[in-house]
């Protein structure tokens, strides 16, 4: 089950002066494992920026999860996970530990967890595997989050082929908590207890070194960990009552108790005395305990004054706890076991593996020809496609009212809103686009950051944090590098340009099936934003329709391409554009001129009117009103950024604000509540049915 | 009461507060009966609701106290979780099965008030409340003669207009809530907690705020 290189083990035998010996290369192996230390990724996630004047813990510092000011005294703690592997395995369980996970890197800062988002991305449905994946992933995600009360607000759910096998499940949280009151992960004094609470078990076995290589094919079910959400709620409720009274507390993520340890000691040593952990099963072997990946767990260093106030906590609710050792000044991290020391590495050592940056090669695009579809059959496709279908199948499974906090509910905008113990509103979205990134990875990046701050607008939220999750296939092949390198680089380039800090973040790489075929490369950006003046609920109403900014001819990487043939130009992200229209959605918000916006995005405008059309009500838009581009495809489906629909009863208005900001906005139609049409130009096409579509799709397909 | 597991209490003593109802969240080693004129027990999943939900936590110490204060007249409410505790534990009849669907459903409905001689709903007759459901196991079964007589509360449309067409789990009757003979129990499947404040319920609605406020002595 070791995933170390031979070159890696002999960088380990050379920096050591010896042979390690058995446990020791596990714990080498963990700490080393991609999962836990970034090494093909880590010199590039530096150049994000990362600083800012909210920042209060950024990705410098290696925490658990980055914190950001939001005023009153309160900071917000985001970060975003991925349970891939575990998900294509078991998908139930591996889903539901996702959640878990997550949920216990937010109270790891001490912070309390208020709301969740999960990016799910499958292959497509007429393959009775996919919906058995799907099923249990949701399943798996409303088990936990629903049985520890923090509600599920929003998310994505997307269907590619390339997701088959490999299935994408991402879970982001987000905490609050009093910015004086975070708690770090790292220590940076001697003689502090480790305190750790929690059953080891069996489950999760070399989970991170798993999670590091491509899908097998073979039985890799022991590597997967079994969630115990009921557990979970007691940690969770426990860790936050007794966090005032502990000096730093850590997640047992990939890696077990040794990836734990050897960060939190961040530099000093331990000793940690392994037969004093608590087991779920008798006769684990002291390496087995060291790397076991069991959930509901957690590790805290504990002033020796402190150590019977906390266990006397979980004791309470008969969770165990007990000290397993303590942090030492000798740079030493030593296992021992029935006074047998098992392992003694060098801090430094586990901490710093060897990094690599490796070759790239953009792969070369073709220009194909533009496929010649007739009007009808493409609006038809495109308003049927799953992506496009209601997700209330998948979200009505999750308990997204607890917490009475959750103020746009899921479906209901771009964005989820909750709202904030100081009174204010929080907008979270998460965004992918894995059809244009495997057009242009780098442009891509920048998109899908672009997207999440629009979308954060249309309900008059301005972006203050994100994190991002990048997933990817292996990533010792060029062309996935390339890829790799340049999504970093637009992400990058669009958070300096938004000035929203980076402050955390994920690689997961090796997303492949089991022949070797990677998944789409899918960067991800989850952002959250502040309302600062008025919320806007979008609600669908009688008016004008207006287009924001220009439509451009870029066809490629869109829904159109995928459904009919790829051609085109890739879609140049042009931030000047994005930012200056989310200015101008912010601002008819707070003026209170638009009932309605939405931001342009999959299927383009055409896609974009289903939000429209699904309530029921008639849309006409005229072509030669939509500015940028003669093409009338393009018109309807491209999906070039920068843009927004709005219904409103004072169009000139909206365009006339638009215009003092220097933004193109253009009346294109109206909305009515006369029958269910789409009008484009003289074409009236009657979309009951494809509304039906919307309506039912994931319901009829998924269930029993 | 906050059971191992209970997710619903602050939500459940925010509304209380909205509501203008003294409470504070007990936990469940450390009730003291006699401190206390009425109890809610939140919804949520009491011991992982392992084995049927509630079962658990219905057989806990606790549950005998709720059950003398039950006894001595005081309210007793159960939300969601809590009344598959009360039901488990004997202080109402019937019992709660999983959905119809055999998963968990979150949703906004409506319910209609059927009987007015309860704690809750004795200024409320045949009104007809929006709040949201969110459980798993909410099918509510009873002999009809029963369950008749008992419910409180049926799951309807905007009008009040019972029928199979709004019934979400397949519960008898549409039942969404009933109560003890005397009016002093109750318990119901959707959450008025969460149609307590105008910023996070649909449309602005409080009628959650109409129920709860019925626990003011």
């Amino acid at each position: 089950m070791v995933n170390l290189s031979e070159y890696e083990l002999d960088v380990a035998r050379k920096r050591l002066g010896r042979d390690p010996n058995p446990a020791e290369v596990k714990v080498i192996d963990a700490l080393w494992s991609e999962h836990c230390s970034y090494k093909s990724s880590k010199i590039f996630l530096r150049s994000f920026p990362s600083e800012g004047p909210r920042v209060v813990m950024g990705i410098e510092d290696w925490q658990d999860a980055g914190a950001v000011d939001i005023g009153d005294g309160y900071a917000i703690v985001l970060k975003v996970e991925s349970h891939n592997h575990p998900s294509a395995v078991d998908p139930f369980n591996g889903a539901a530990t996702g959640v878990g996970g997550i949920i216990r890197d937010i109270i790891s800062k001490g912070a309390t967890p208020i709301a969740l988002l999960d990016m799910i991305r499958v292959g497509g449905l007429r393959d009775s595997r996919n919906k058995w994946l799907l099923k249990n992933i949701i399943a798996g995600i409303g088990f936990y989050g629903n049985s520890i009360g923090i509600p599920v607000v929003g998310g994505e759910l997307s269907f590619d082929e390339s997701f088959s096998d490999n299935p994408l499940v991402d879970v982001a949280c987000v905490g609050i908590v009093k910015k004086d009151k975070i708690k770090p992960s790292v220590v940076k004094e001697p003689g502090l207890k480790l305190v750790l609470t929690g059953l080891t078990g069996i489950d999760g076995l070399g989970g991170a070194s798993f999670a590091s290589r491509k899908l097998s094919g073979e039985n890799e079910i022991g590597a997967v960990q079994i969630a115990d959400p009921f557990a979970g709620k007691i940690v969770m409720d426990v860790t936050l009552e007794v966090a005032d009274k502990v000096e730093a507390i850590k997640d047992l993520g990939g890696g077990g108790l040794a990836v734990a340890v050897t960060e939190m000691a961040n530099g000093l040593g331990a000793r940690v005395y392994v037969d004093k952990v608590p087991l779920r099963v008798k006769d684990m072997s002291p390496e087995d305990i060291i790397i076991s990946e069991t959930q509901e767990r957690m590790l805290f260093a504990v002033r020796e004054e402190n150590v019977d106030y906390v266990c006397r906590a979980f004791e309470y609710y008969e969770y165990p706890c007990a000290v397993i050792g303590e942090i030492s000044a000798d740079s030493v991290i030593r296992f021992i076991y029935e006074g047998k020391e098992i392992a003694s590495l060098p801090s430094e050592l586990l901490l710093s593996p060897p990094l690599y940056a490796w070759p790239i090669r953009e792969k070369a695009r073709k220009i194909d020809v533009k496929p010649n579809v007739e009007l009808e059959q493409a609006v038809r496709s495109v308003l049927t496609h799953p992506d496009q279908a209601s997700k209330e199948w998948a979200y009505s499974q999750f308990d997204y009212e607890v917490g009475t906090s959750t103020v746009v509910k899921p479906g209901e905008a771009d964005s989820a809103v909750v709202s904030l113990p100081n009174g204010k509103l929080l907008a979270i979205k998460g965004d992918a686009n894995p059809d244009l990134c495997a057009e242009d990875a780098y442009e891509c990046g920048k998109a899908i950051f672009a997207e999440a701050y629009r979308n954060l607008a249309v309900v008059g939220a301005r972006g203050v944090a994100a994190v991002d999750h990048l997933q990817f296939g292996d990533p010792r092949k060029p062309e996935i590098y390339s890829n790799f390198v340049d999504a970093v680089r637009g992400i990058g380039e669009a958070a300096r340009f938004f000035s929203i800090p980076i402050v955390g973040g994920k690689v997961s790489f090796y997303n492949e099936n089991k022949n070797g075929v990677p998944i789409k490369p899918t960067p991800l950006v989850v952002m959250a934003g502040l309302v600062e003046g008025k919320l806007l609920k979008p609600k669908v109403e009688e008016g004008a329709l207006v287009l924001i900014g220009y439509t451009r001819n870029e066809m490629r990487g869109s829904l159109f391409a995928k459904l009919f043939g790829p051609h085109g130009e890739v879609p140049k992200v042009r931030l000047q554009e994005d930012y200056l229209a989310s200015e101008v959605v912010l601002d008819l918000i707070n003026q209170g001129i638009i009932t309605f916006v939405k931001d342009v995005n999959r299927g383009g405008l055409v896609g974009t009117l289903m939000a429209v059309l699904s309530k029921g009500y008639s849309a006409k838009v005229d072509p030669d009103k939509v500015l940028g581009t003669d093409d009338l495809m393009a018109k309807l489906f491209s999906e070039n950024g920068g843009r927004f629909i709005a219904i409103t009863n004072s169009p000139e208005s909206v365009v006339e604000r638009a215009k003092r900001r220097g933004v193109i906005a253009s009346v294109i139609g109206e909305v009515k509540k006369e029958g269910n049409y789409l009008e484009i130009g003289s074409r009236k096409l009657n979309v009951e049915r494809e509304v039906e579509h919307y309506l039912n799709y994931l319901e009829e397909e998924l269930s029993d | 009461m906050k059971f191992p597991g209970t997710t619903c209490d602050y939500d459940v003593l925010k509304a209380l507060g909205e509501a203008k109802v003294e409470a504070e969240i007990v936990r469940y080693k450390d009730l003291d009966p006699d401190r206390y004129s009425s109890v809610v027990i939140p919804g949520g999943f009491s011991f992982g609701d392992y084995l049927r939900a509630g079962s658990i936590a219905a057989s806990t110490e606790t549950m005998k106290m709720v059950k003398e204060m039950a006894d001595q007249g005081k309210t007793v409410l159960g939300i969601c979780n809590g009344f598959q505790i009360l039901t488990e534990s004997g202080l109402l009849k019937g019992g709660l099965l999983p959905n119809l669907k055999m998963r968990f459903i979150s949703k906004w409905i409506y319910v209609k008030v059927v009987r007015d001689d309860t704690r809750l709903t004795k200024n409320l007759p045949k009104k007809v409340l929006r709040m949201p459901i969110a459980h798993a196991e909410g099918r509510f079964v009873l002999d009809g003669e029963e369950a008749r007589r008992l419910m409180v509360f049926q799951y309807s449309n905007e009008k009040g207009e019972v029928s199979e067409d709004y019934n979400p789990n397949g519960s008898v009757l549409n039942i969404a809530g009933i109560a003890n003979e005397e009016g002093n129990v109750i318990g119901l499947m959707p959450h008025p907690e969460r149609a307590s404040f105008p910023l996070t319920s649909v449309d602005g609605n409080v009628d959650g705020l109409l129920l709860l406020r019925g626990l003011r002595w």
